[in-house]
């Protein structure tokens, strides 16, 4: 038992620590041109001096300013609508059709406009991430408020609930478990947008480091962004992990084990 | 055994339906119901799936309106949601996110945990209280639900088949542990029922409703404790049962 919660732990990252050899083999031997794949100890290497030159770090913290304050202004707002869409009838009528033929507009396809009203500047990528976001926590908000069990409710009636008790002891705790669907869904779109975003047009950022280092053809720079991308979006999966594990001790789907 | 908490309640609610009557859509489930039910009482109401019993049981909560007559309680009409009155439903609809304990004390202030522990004690799970309600079995579940209205010191409790979803094992344990509360609390009792005998050890008295109407009004005169293969309590069971079969549908 204690060998197989060992391996447990572990075997999640066994694929990748192959995949990582294997490459290191292959451009030790010169099947893979350097150009196009450089070896992993190069990576780690320029890691080493961008992060000693105090780049790496300023990039990452411009990338992660932006994704925050575009998660907590859309996540906030997609939070409340879908809130109040939920509990409402009046607001469902009036804002959900809206809602919905903005979220079938690709948010990535208004760039464009976006320069436009924003220039190149750090407003018009936080709008970009805001947008992104909005809509899976909006959805699954609302989709979680909505399916709330009657029959709870009716109980808590029954047992002298005011509206405000009947809220936050059935009908949240209720949608809680659709509500973190969404923002999971939410950071993975926050990081894609945050990509194409900062390709734009930025003078910080991943985003930034990636596309500069193109330009010079440094090929480990660019591989180093991309690595950087996929740990903050499993430190940001891992994030909600936490949050689930802490909030639905109760749901049998989510145990402690 | 017995705890303090939970104390013989001196003014016990009086219930009067005064030629009540409801709809849905064009079918009349109710029509013209009048029914008085003395305080401190425990009535069964028995009959067969779609009788309006469980319609009837909701009326007297104040989860509906009736759209004829009216419910009184202590003679005053009676329209919304009662302090007073507490229901047991089928299912135990305890909150999945809320410990035992707090589920008890739902709808109470937070002060209050020393009843609700006590009310556990009462229905014998205090060891739960610490538990999610997902790992208890269906009677545990419906203990803790009996716990929670208990709890309230409700004047009148209504019990709309709770015991329906359980073995037959469990069930005859939970009749017994509710006569028992019963006997010690003393709060007006409405159990809506499919089960005949069930409503014959438990009730006083036990009312047939057919056609949205009452079709019998028994008392059921038997010592406490019951016992079920007590031949009077045979016989009227027997009695009922033929009467609910041999009405043409």
């Amino acid at each position: 038992m204690i060998k197989l919660k060992w391996f447990g732990g572990v075997a999640g990252w066994l694929l990748p620590a192959a995949l990582i050899a294997a490459w290191a083999v292959a451009v030790q031997n010169s099947w893979l041109s350097s150009q196009i794949l450089p070896a992993p100890i190069d990576i780690v290497r320029s890691a080493i001096n961008l992060a000693a030159s105090g780049e790496l770090t300023a990039n990452i913290a411009a990338s992660a300013v932006r994704a925050g304050w575009g998660l907590l202004i859309g996540g906030g707002i997609g939070f409340l609508l879908g809130l109040l869409n939920g509990l409402s009838k009046t607001a469902e009528r009036l804002l959900d059709t809206t809602v919905q033929m903005i979220r079938n507009v690709p948010h990535l396809a208004l760039i464009p406009l976006v320069i436009i009203w924003f220039g190149i500047g750090e407003a018009g990528k936080v709008f970009l991430v805001t947008l992104g976001v909005f809509f899976p926590v909006y959805a699954n908000t609302y989709h979680g408020i909505k399916t709330s069990d009657p029959q709870l409710i009716e109980m808590g009636r029954v047992y002298g609930l005011n509206r405000w008790q009947l809220f936050s002891q059935i009908i949240f705790p209720g949608a809680l478990p659709s509500i973190l669907v969404g923002l999971r869904y939410a950071l993975g779109l926050m990081w894609l947008t945050l990509i194409v975003a900062e390709t734009i047009a930025t003078s910080s950022g991943i985003g930034y480091m990636a596309m500069n280092a193109r330009e010079f053809m440094k090929t480990d720079v660019v591989v180093l962004a991309i690595l950087i991308y996929a740990l903050l979006g499993k430190l940001a999966d891992a994030g909600v992990h936490f949050l689930e594990w802490r909030v639905l001790q109760w749901h049998p789907g989510f145990k402690r084990r | 055994m017995a705890t303090q908490a939970i104390s013989k309640n001196s003014s016990n609610l009086a219930l009067k339906l005064e030629q009540v009557g409801k709809k849905f859509g064009d079918l009349a489930v109710l029509e013209d119901l009048n029914l008085d039910i003395e305080p401190g009482t425990f009535v069964a109401i028995v009959g067969r799936s779609g009788c309006g019993k469980s319609t009837l049981l909701r009326l007297i909560s104040g989860l509906d309106q009736p759209d004829t007559g009216a419910v009184y309680y202590d003679g005053q009409v009676h329209r919304r949601l009662n302090g007073g009155a507490r229901v047991m439903f089928q299912e135990a609809r305890l909150l999945p996110w809320k410990k035992v304990l707090d589920n008890v004390c739902l709808g109470l202030c937070k002060q209050r945990k020393d009843r609700a522990l006590a009310a556990l004690q009462h229905v014998g799970l205090e060891a739960k209280a610490d538990e999610w309600p997902s790992v208890l079995s269906g009677g545990q579940r419906q203990r803790v639900a009996l716990a929670r209205a208990l709890v309230h010191e409700p004047r009148l409790l209504l019990l709309d088949e709770p015991l329906g979803a359980l073995d037959a094992l469990t069930r005859i344990e939970m009749q017994r542990l509710i006569e028992k509360i019963w006997l010690e609390t003393g709060f007006t009792a409405l159990l809506v029922t499919h089960d005949i005998a069930e409503a014959v050890a438990l009730a006083d008295r036990v009312i047939l409703l057919d056609g949205g109407k009452i079709d019998l009004d028994v008392a059921i005169d038997l010592p406490r404790p019951r016992h079920r293969d007590h031949p009077r309590a045979i016989e009227l069971e027997e009695a009922i049962l033929q009467r609910v079969l041999n009405k043409p549908e």
